[in-house]
């Protein structure tokens, strides 16, 4: 594995359709768990794909330990991981196999097809080979995806939403897995129990970084923010 | 959802859109009658003047219509160049260009539903044929509604395969396209009968 | 009856999408539109009624203002352009293509194949000449040079019409109308 990179953001935004999503952000981001919550609509998906060099900054600059994400493609993809938010907008092939190999491909991995049967072995899943990716519950598809994002072998991983939508076992195998994890893992989620236990965890708020700091506090000025809006009435403001 | 129809209002987005196909029909049945290139190139003043009464953003935004014409009025141009008949290719070039850009204009001037209503009305003798009015505007709706959901998710298997390999997509992207799309026909379809169906 | 109308109504707002996303790659690095590979599979999966049923709607909804042919073209303008046979083409080469691929007895990776190849890339490019040749006062041939150069692009795409409708077959045999 390689040195898990730092995570540079300097005065980046982004701006789509003339409407700006993420205002100026300056960040330096090292720690090994790290969390950004914030409501639906706050830019979260929009700091991951910056991040990621999947949106290009409108201002600023972004740099993954040097490298800017949006340009190196090629060596970005040895650093960074992404795990997305829905599985079936996630798994491009209809066999494991493939959808496993498929990275390691496109890294020119000397021997995908040895290395997938490796892995799938130590996880005592050999018999997932050839099976078609739309049998797997929903469950599996997620760690069918975090399988394919790990056997790139990146030094970080960005989380988009790990837990939504999956019942309480499946929820509990991959809390146990991630934690597990050597690489750096930035997760961003709309349940601030999922960041819990980072290291730190920031709050994005329409666009802005409204708290930065230890995770109990931040989460615990989200929560109460959140309590007294579930108290006002109705959510009647329009983005359009 | 974005469509072509100019944000300036014009005189002519008031008029009914049928009335505005009437004419372009007549107008491009006329373009195509006429043969020398001094009338095409008279005819294509005139619709250029029509178009230029729309404004400066108005008839830029036409001329970025044109647009894709270009590489037809290129080899039109060599070709007759080459042939030695420039009257010939001049009046094609002209011939196109007019006819297009009074097309356009119609498109331009007339709002989405506007247009969808009259074409409707206008297929309404097919329904002996099979095509059910109701139905009809059924399935524009869900297009429509469609369009911008399947843009997101697309967008994101874009995002996918570029998060694991440093290329652009390949056509193995419409494997979970296309797979996508049949689930949510079968989805939908069941939330419509839930609905009471459209039989 | 429900079925059939949400089929063609997603599946003409696939081929909108897939002109209105960037182009793809193909094997080699040529980036291609992928949405006249999309025409091929509605009459490759929807089978040859729906599948042009789907193609028509597309063509109407861009006929009407909507940006939707690859390109961000649309509106009246396309009925006056060189490429109209083209236009006309689409709706049947997905009925020639879904005709083909249903009623051909051979598996259903080869029967789409052929049917994309003489649907889509045939009668599709037949039509597009003879609108060229209308449309800028050429005889056919010479308007059949105009449409030369993309007709390896095509014979890739309907290759690629079959690999996709066959793991298609694979994957959600029942979801497949063109063989129900």
């Amino acid at each position: 594995m390689r040195d898990a990179p730092g995570i540079n953001l300097i005065n980046a935004s982004v701006t789509l359709s003339g409407k700006t999503i993420l205002h100026p952000l300056s960040l330096t981001l090292t720690e090994a768990r790290i969390g950004i919550i914030g409501r639906n609509g706050s830019g979260k998906t929009t700091l991951l794909r910056l991040i990621a060099g999947l949106t290009p900054p409108s201002t600023g600059s972004v740099q993954i330990n040097g490298l800017n994400p949006a340009q190196d493609r090629k060596a970005l993809l040895a650093q960074l991981g992404i795990l997305f938010q829905n599985p079936d907008h996630q798994i491009l092939f209809p066999t494991v196999e493939e959808e496993l190999a498929f990275g390691l491909i496109q890294q020119g991995h000397p021997n995908p097809a040895a290395a997938v049967q490796t892995l799938l072995a130590a996880e005592c899943r050999s018999h997932w080979a050839k099976a078609p990716t739309h049998t797997l519950s929903q469950g599996q598809r997620h760690y069918l995806c975090l399988l394919a994002v790990l056997l790139m072998n990146p030094g970080t991983i960005l989380l988009d939403e790990p837990f939504a939508g999956l019942d309480l076992p499946t929820k509990a195998r991959l809390t146990r897995r991630l934690a597990a994890l050597p690489q750096r893992l930035i997760t961003i989620t709309h349940a601030p129990a999922a960041v819990a236990l980072a290291d730190r965890v920031l709050w994005l708020d329409a666009g802005h970084i409204r708290a930065d700091g230890p995770a109990a506090a931040t989460i615990k000025a989200f929560t109460a923010e959140m309590a007294r809006l579930g108290e006002q009435d109705a959510d009647t403001h329009l983005a359009g | 959802m974005l469509t072509l129809t100019s944000p300036v209002e014009t005189w002519a987005h008031r008029l009914p859109a049928g009335a505005k196909l009437g004419a372009l029909t007549a107008t491009t049945v006329l373009l195509f009658a006429l043969k020398s290139p001094l009338a095409l190139a008279a005819a294509a003043t005139l619709v250029a003047a029509i178009i230029a009464t729309g404004g400066h953003s108005f008839a830029r935004a036409s001329l970025a219509m044109l647009r894709p014409l270009l590489p037809f009025i290129v080899i039109v141009a060599l070709w007759h160049l080459i042939t030695r008949a420039p009257g010939e290719g001049a009046a094609i070039v002209l011939r196109m260009l007019a006819a297009v850009a009074a097309a356009n204009f119609v498109t331009m001037t007339t709002r989405l539903a506007d247009m969808i209503a009259t074409l409707q009305r206008a297929a309404r003798p097919l329904a002996r044929l099979g095509l059910n009015p109701r139905t009809f505007a059924l399935a524009i709706a869900l297009t429509i509604r469609f369009i911008p959901v399947m843009l997101k998710r697309m967008t994101t298997l874009r995002h996918a395969w570029r998060a694991r390999s440093p290329r652009r997509p390949g056509w193995r992207i419409l494997m979970p396209a296309t797979l996508a799309a049949l689930d949510d026909a079968e989805n939908t379809a069941e939330a419509l009968r839930a609905r009471g169906g459209t039989g | 009856m429900e079925k059939n109308l949400t089929h063609i109504a997603l599946f003409a707002a696939l081929i909108a999408v897939l002109g209105l996303v960037p182009k793809i790659d193909l094997a080699s690095g040529v980036p291609i539109t992928a949405q006249s590979l999309g025409i091929m599979l509605c009459g490759t999966v929807l089978g040859a009624r729906n599948g042009a049923a789907a193609v028509l709607l597309f063509l109407f909804l861009t006929l009407c203002g909507l940006p939707l042919l690859a390109g961000g073209r649309g509106g009246f303008g396309l009925l006056a352009s060189p490429t109209i046979g083209y236009l006309i083409g689409f709706p049947v080469a997905a009925f020639v293509a879904g005709a083909i691929t249903t009623h051909l007895r051979a598996n259903i990776g080869l029967a789409s194949t052929i049917g994309a190849f003489l649907g889509g890339l045939v009668l599709l490019n037949g039509f597009g000449v003879v609108g060229m040749s209308v449309m800028l006062d050429k005889t056919l041939p010479e308007a059949a040079l105009l449409a030369a150069p993309y007709m390896i692009g095509d014979t890739i795409k309907a290759v690629l019409a079959g690999l996709i409708t066959q793991t298609i077959a694979a994957a959600r045999p029942a979801a497949l109308l063109s063989r129900r």
